[in-house]
């Protein structure tokens, strides 16, 4: 199984805990940074780190530069990171204004934290096929 | 010969021939040899044809002598031939010569050579050719030359054009067959004639017959002619045509005839003509129903009787007169009086008339009343004014509409995003703590309550913050004068614990006493921005400076502060709802406050925006009109 380097954006602990502990857990992912926002997440990929991540999967509403501003500022300086918006929210607008701004998804979170492994194999499934589309062409 | 009539014979100075009976030369005389170039007895005993030019045409001599005979004399006029056979024009008589038993014995023929007058005649008949064609080609006149008594003599091809009859029907009749009876019976030919041999010529223009009866108007001139001696020889007549002239004038008389009872017909328009000085001349029917008077009434009359007293007083019609006299044309709208003092918007075109000498003749004026059109005008106006009202109304309808809209989407928004988050933490805890349980698994339970404990508390506290902002948006605002500096002390007293314990230095300067508004609203407003100001230091001393100015009848407030800044890119979301910049673990709140700044700002019809530079204090401007 193909494991995809992952960046995960999320400025709620414990949320992002969760989320971790299932992207783990499926064995699809390998973390390689987690962030609180976006300013966080920049300041890490302007640092030139070893490994760039191939997705990366942010929150919508954080404190600072939040989902809106990392789908720009990714867009602007990495284009080839897709990026996955997930939320709580499911307003169709808010959707539509992420992909229209670049992203490649957005994903509406689980009811609770501990339901993320249905989650990650969803995101991984989604991923893997852009893959695959792309060998094809 | 008896030697005096040989010496007669040789000396006449015509040619002179002694032919015998049959026609061969028996003698000639010496003029005979000058004219035909032979020498003497160098012809005798030949034929007189060989002077011929036609040496071979006995039949014609042979007649020519026997016609001699028959009359006595046969002159005969040609073509002759000299000796040298250059040819010559001449002139024989042939006399026969009897004998005494009457007896034919022979033929005198006296020979003239007239080539000179012959080619003289020649030339004038040329000349007399040419003219004659040039006469009998003109079509336009009829040119005759009648005999003094007025007889036909010659006519041109104009006759037949214009009299309808041929030439043979016309020579020879008296010229009176042109006349119509009336003007025979008056003997108006005899008397034309008597004028015309009396003064030379005689000239008319009159009525003429053509053939078949019909008339004609002609112009007629009569010349009498007179040879060298003053004899009166004859007439020349020429006669032109020109009831295409008069049928010309006819038709102009008819079509102004014609144009005058249309236009005195129009309804319409008021159309009639002024003098020189304006005074009405004509009057039509539109005049008449536009301004109720009868022609009768008005003309004569000066045109300044249709005009309102005032313009009468500021000489109006005058200078109108006097533009249209200038350019041609004067042309305006205005207001005219009726016969029965009521008034009429109306449009008028005054335009100069000048007769064919180019003077000023008078003026033209067309009047409509456009009163009806006008109030058409002007409901059309009020309508459109109206439409133009509920439009606005609506758009303002609409505008706060989609500005409620707006707000619902934003609450939406909110209550998914910002509400939900602390209720999904509560319940993904309790979760937790539930599949734990099961488990029998107890260990982390204490920390899992404190964090629902605590995702409650941040879901209450947005609650409120909300209930708080919807107030502000939705509560009657309680209009009155604050003073500024009361806002400010009452802004700093809500947060005098946070001024003390950061030792803050916040400075009022004020140039305006008073500003109208709500004072809870204004009070929040001010205490949300010191607030802010007094929270974003990043550990520094805070220092604010609070300056309010009066400017284009708005009150300008800057609030300066040495804080932590905001990013260029953010200077707009700060005002969103629940916007934060920072995790509430540095810089603990809500981000309900500058949203409230925002609300309360609008509210009060006025504007707020920060500058900033990022890590170098921030300044918030916030604009109230003045007097509301």
């Amino acid at each position: 199984m193909k494991k995809y380097k992952l960046a995960i954006v999320e400025n709620d602990e414990d949320e992002r805990f969760f989320m971790a502990d299932a992207f783990n857990a499926f064995k699809g992912f390998d973390i390689i940074g987690e962030f609180s926002n976006g300013d966080q997440l920049f300041e890490w990929l302007n640092g030139q780190p070893d490994t760039l991540p191939e997705l990366i999967l942010s929150d919508l509403n954080m404190p600072g530069k939040n989902g809106y501003d990392v789908i720009t500022g990714v867009k602007a300086n990495f284009p080839q990171i897709p990026v996955i918006i997930t939320s709580t929210s499911s307003v169709s607008s808010t959707r539509e204004k992420c992909v229209g701004l670049g992203a490649r998804e957005f994903m509406v979170k689980p009811d609770i934290f501990i339901a993320y492994d249905r989650y990650a194999e969803n995101l991984y499934k989604l991923i893997s096929d852009d893959e695959d589309q792309q060998i094809r062409i | 010969m008896t030697p005096n009539s040989s010496i007669l014979f040789d000396n006449l100075p015509e040619g002179v021939f002694l032919l015998d009976a049959a026609g061969h030369i028996l003698s000639y005389n010496q003029a005979a040899c000058r004219i035909t170039g032979y020498a003497a007895t160098e012809i005798e005993n030949r034929p007189f044809f060989i002077l011929d030019e036609d040496h071979e045409d006995t039949i014609k001599f042979q007649h020519e002598l026997n016609m001699a005979v028959q009359n006595g004399k046969w002159v005969s006029e040609g073509w002759r031939r000299r000796k040298d056979r250059t040819r010559y024009w001449a002139e024989a008589t042939l006399s026969p010569v009897f004998a005494g038993d009457s007896k034919l014995s022979g033929f005198t023929v006296l020979l003239r050579d007239t080539t000179e007058r012959k080619n003289r005649w020649l030339e004038t008949k040329a000349s007399e050719e040419r003219f004659r064609l040039m006469v009998e080609a003109v079509k336009d006149y009829s040119i005759f030359m009648l005999d003094p008594e007025g007889y036909i003599l010659t006519w041109n091809e104009g006759v037949q054009l214009i009299h309808g009859y041929s030439a043979s029907e016309l020579i020879g009749k008296h010229f009176s067959i042109f006349y119509t009876s009336a003007d025979l019976i008056a003997e108006k030919a005899e008397n034309e004639l008597r004028i015309a041999q009396q003064q030379g010529i005689y000239r008319e223009e009159g009525w003429r017959v053509k053939k078949g009866g019909s008339v004609f108007w002609a112009s007629v001139v009569l010349t009498a002619l007179f040879n060298d001696q003053n004899k009166l020889v004859g007439f020349s007549k020429v006669t032109r045509d020109l009831t295409s002239r008069l049928r010309d004038e006819e038709v102009l008389r008819d079509s102004e005839a014609r144009y005058r009872s249309l236009v005195e017909q129009v309804a319409d328009y008021g159309i009639f003509m002024l003098d020189e000085k304006g005074r009405i001349v004509s009057w039509n029917e539109g005049a008449k129903r536009i301004k109720g008077y009868a022609a009768d009434e008005v003309i004569g009359k000066y045109f300044s009787i249709f005009y309102p007293e005032e313009d009468i007083i500021n000489d109006k019609p005058k200078r109108e007169l006097r533009i249209a006299r200038a350019v041609g044309k004067y042309e305006e709208e205005g207001w005219r009086l009726r016969k029965d003092g009521t008034r009429f918007w109306a449009n008028i075109v005054i335009t100069a008339v000048y007769d064919q000498e180019n003077r000023l003749s008078g003026f033209s004026k067309v009047t409509r009343d456009l009163t009806e059109r006008k109030l058409g005008e002007q409901a059309l106006q009020e309508s459109s004014n109206r439409y133009r009202q509920l439009a606005s109304e609506l758009s303002i309808a609409n505008d706060e509409l989609s500005a409620a809209n707006k707000e619902l989407e934003q609450f939406s928004a909110i209550v998914s995003h910002d509400l939900k988050e602390p209720v999904r933490t509560v319940k993904s805890f309790l979760h937790l703590m539930a599949r734990n349980v099961e488990q029998d698994q107890f260990q982390n339970m204490k920390t899992y309550i404190g964090k629902g404990i605590a995702a409650a508390e941040r879901m209450e506290e947005l609650i409120n913050n909300l209930l708080h902002y919807s107030h502000i948006s939705k509560s009657d605002l309680i209009k009155e004068e604050v003073k500024v500096a009361d806002l400010f002390h009452a802004a700093i007293q809500n947060l005098n614990d946070s001024v003390e314990a950061s030792g803050a230095k916040v400075t009022l300067q004020s140039d305006v006493d008073s500003v109208r508004g709500d004072r809870v609203q204004l009070v929040q407003l001010f205490q949300n921005l010191l607030g802010n100001a007094l929270k974003f230091t990043r550990g520094r001393a805070p220092e604010i400076s609070v300056q309010c100015s009066e400017e284009n009848n708005r009150v300008r407030f800057m609030i300066t502060d040495n804080g932590i800044g905001i990013p260029r890119e953010k200077l707009e979301a700060v005002f969103e709802i629940f916007r934060r910049l920072h995790f509430s673990s540095e810089y603990p709140g809500t981000g309900v406050g500058l949203a409230i700044c925002k609300k309360v700002v609008e509210r009060h019809n006025g504007k707020i925006w920060a500058e900033s530079v990022e890590g170098n204090g921030t300044t918030f401007f916030v604009v109230l009109p003045h007097n509301q």
